[in-house]
């Protein structure tokens, strides 16, 4: 079969109910418009799904799948969509009818507005506030906030990627929160976002809570650092370095100062001193990691330079 | 017709290795398969060979391998599965005592987050396997004794089945203290291999956050009592608070360089592998 122009791709982890009502609604969006496929990735679901799906398959061959050999999570599920898209655009979307396939043909015409990425967001979310939104608004913000990346709705799964942008994006950990950053990050992708419909679970259980916030957090961590010293990681290393030593050379003068105004007495003669010689070390330390970071980076580091295709010439 | 490589890895082996083959031969060849021993041995193993060489002159399905280099458990059977000639590799079993079954049973308690209670007896010598898998498992080193757990995670499907020991195999009934302290080691590997390869910040940052912040409580209090008049300068206190914290921000700069380590191989490293028959090919 002929590679098609659009592959949508979509994680599935015990999605028995909602296979059916996702292809028939995956099919009747796009119709005969589009030269698509639909990868339906199984995440080492316990019920019925895969067996679903192989009906669905044979039904219509333009449904693949892609089996994971247990429970990986939502990230290498994603990837591994990724990595079996055989399309110009890759749209993701949750295997859940949450997302509106019916949504995917404006956010296609967005891309082609000469954007790399087009991230949907949940205008009307109906979700339960404490334990869905609020989680959700904080996240949202603090990775804008972090990031840079002015996305109001990491969370939504209806995304759109230009087949370049795809093949920069190399996910692991949880990292599918953070795909638009990511994406600015490594492959210096031109994103925007428009608002999707969105409905509540018809089937199955959630598989989130207000949990993900502290995993957020770590994450955001590793996001700012990869945007910020991914190139030159010994900046960031030298800039803590320099505050421990900072604080050694305050301890130096509170020593000095001890010493030659108050009483002097064996403790104070060692307590600054050794507090000096802690941050002295800290800051040796940190320079030392700071070097095996730069020598990782140019060892490793060609190997995430962002790609041609993603470099437009504007004259 | 399937074939079965009975992989016979010979590290601190005391039993007659003839007996070996003699006593599981006949055994595995009625089942009607084709069935070959491949016995490995250590650079210094020579000896061992010499009572299997009447039996391969005979015409037994023996092949005997020598490693040029010091090996153990692991590099052994790993050595053995990419000679074997059959998709399929059995290990033969040994035999434990006393001491050796308190060892196992307290080594099973401690590995239950790593193994997540799915295993009797992970340290077990007898088992089967399909040879690609094997070969497909990061076991390496000491950590060979998580095979099972180990090809859980990369997702090959894992069962336990009971087996009789044999009178024949020989496991010592009392290890050396470094054994258990070898053993704990291995387990903290483990648990952070299972849990946090791909995400080390995450423990490095709890580790971080736990060592700092009683240092940054510690500091800030010294800090409100200099700023009231009480003198600081001869207080422990600040220096344990000050080596708190400095030790705190340099296990979150170590999680931060892993993290970089990670994010540079992500590009050809991927964290799923494909069930057997799925769509596309297996990933690095």
């Amino acid at each position: 079969m002929a590679a098609p122009a659009l592959s949508v791709v979509v994680p599935m982890y015990n999605e028995e109910d909602s296979a059916g009502p996702l292809v028939e609604a995956v099919r009747s969006a796009l119709g005969d418009a589009y030269a698509w496929e639909l990868i339906l990735v199984d995440d080492g679901s316990r019920d019925r799904t895969v067996e679903r799906i192989a009906v669905l398959m044979a039904a219509d061959p333009r449904v693949r799948l892609v089996r994971l050999a247990r429970n990986y999570g939502q990230t290498p599920a994603m990837q591994a969509g990724f990595d079996a898209a055989r399309g110009d655009v890759v749209v993701t979307m949750d295997g859940d009818l949450q997302n509106d396939p019916r949504d995917i043909p404006a956010v296609l015409a967005r891309l082609d507005e000469g954007y790399d990425l087009v991230a949907g967001y949940r205008e009307r979310r109906q979700d339960v506030f404490l334990k869905r939104r609020l989680p959700s608004l904080i996240a949202n913000w603090l990775i804008r906030q972090a990031t840079g990346v002015p996305i109001r709705d990491n969370g939504c799964s209806l995304k759109a990627f230009r087949r370049p942008v795809v093949d920069q994006l190399h996910l692991y950990s949880d990292m599918h929160r953070f795909i638009p950053a990511v994406a600015a990050a490594t492959a210096g992708a031109r994103i925007t976002e428009m608002p999707v419909r969105h409905h509540a679970r018809r089937f199955g259980q959630s598989k989130y809570g207000l949990s993900r916030i502290a995993k957020v957090l770590a994450d955001l961590l590793v996001i700012i650092m990869i945007r910020s010293f991914r190139d030159r990681p010994l900046h960031l290393f030298a800039g803590v370095a320099l505050v421990a030593f900072l604080f050694g050379i305050l301890a130096v003068a509170a020593s000095a100062i001890a010493m030659a105004y108050f009483t002097p007495v064996k403790a104070t003669a060692l307590v600054f001193p050794s507090v000096a010689l802690v941050w002295f070390a800290t800051a040796g330390y940190l320079l030392m990691l700071g070097l095996v970071a730069e020598a990782a980076v140019r060892r490793y580091g060609r190997r995430v330079a962002p790609v041609a295709a993603l470099v437009q010439e504007v004259r | 017709m399937a074939g079965l490589s009975v992989i016979v890895p010979v590290h601190g082996r005391q039993e007659s290795l003839d007996r070996v083959y003699q006593e599981y031969a006949p055994a595995l060849m009625g089942r009607g398969e084709v069935v070959e021993f491949l016995f490995v041995f250590p650079p210094d193993g020579a000896q061992a060979t010499r009572p299997l060489e009447p039996l391969k002159a005979a015409g037994a399905p023996i092949r005997i391998l020598q490693l040029a280099q010091p090996a153990g458990l692991a590099r052994l059977t790993r050595a053995g599965a990419t000679h074997a000639t059959h998709a399929f590799a059995a290990r033969t079993p040994e035999r434990e005592t006393g001491a050796a079954r308190l060892h196992r049973r307290l080594f099973h308690w401690l590995a239950r987050p790593v193994s997540k209670g799915q295993f009797r007896d992970l340290g077990s010598g007898v088992g089967a396997v399909r040879r690609d898998a094997l070969l497909a498992t990061p076991a390496y080193g000491d950590f060979f004794r998580f095979l099972p757990a180990l090809m859980m995670r990369e997702g090959f499907a894992v069962a336990e089945v009971p087996v009789a020991r044999h009178a024949a195999d020989q496991r010592p009934s009392v290890y050396p203290p470094g054994t258990y302290f070898r053993s704990l080691i291995d387990l903290l590997g483990m648990y952070f291999l299972a849990r946090f390869t791909e995400r080390p910040l995450r423990f490095f940052g709890l580790v971080g956050l736990l060592l700092a912040l009683p240092g940054v409580v510690l500091l800030a209090v010294l800090l409100v009592q200099r700023i009231e008049g009480v003198g600081i300068a001869n207080r422990p206190a600040l220096l344990l608070g000050t080596l708190l914290l400095a030790l705190g921000v340099q296990a979150i700069a170590l999680g931060l360089v892993a993290e970089i380590i990670v994010h540079l191989n992500a590009p050809t490293r991927r964290s799923y592998r494909l069930a057997r028959g799925s769509d596309g090919p297996q990933p690095e």
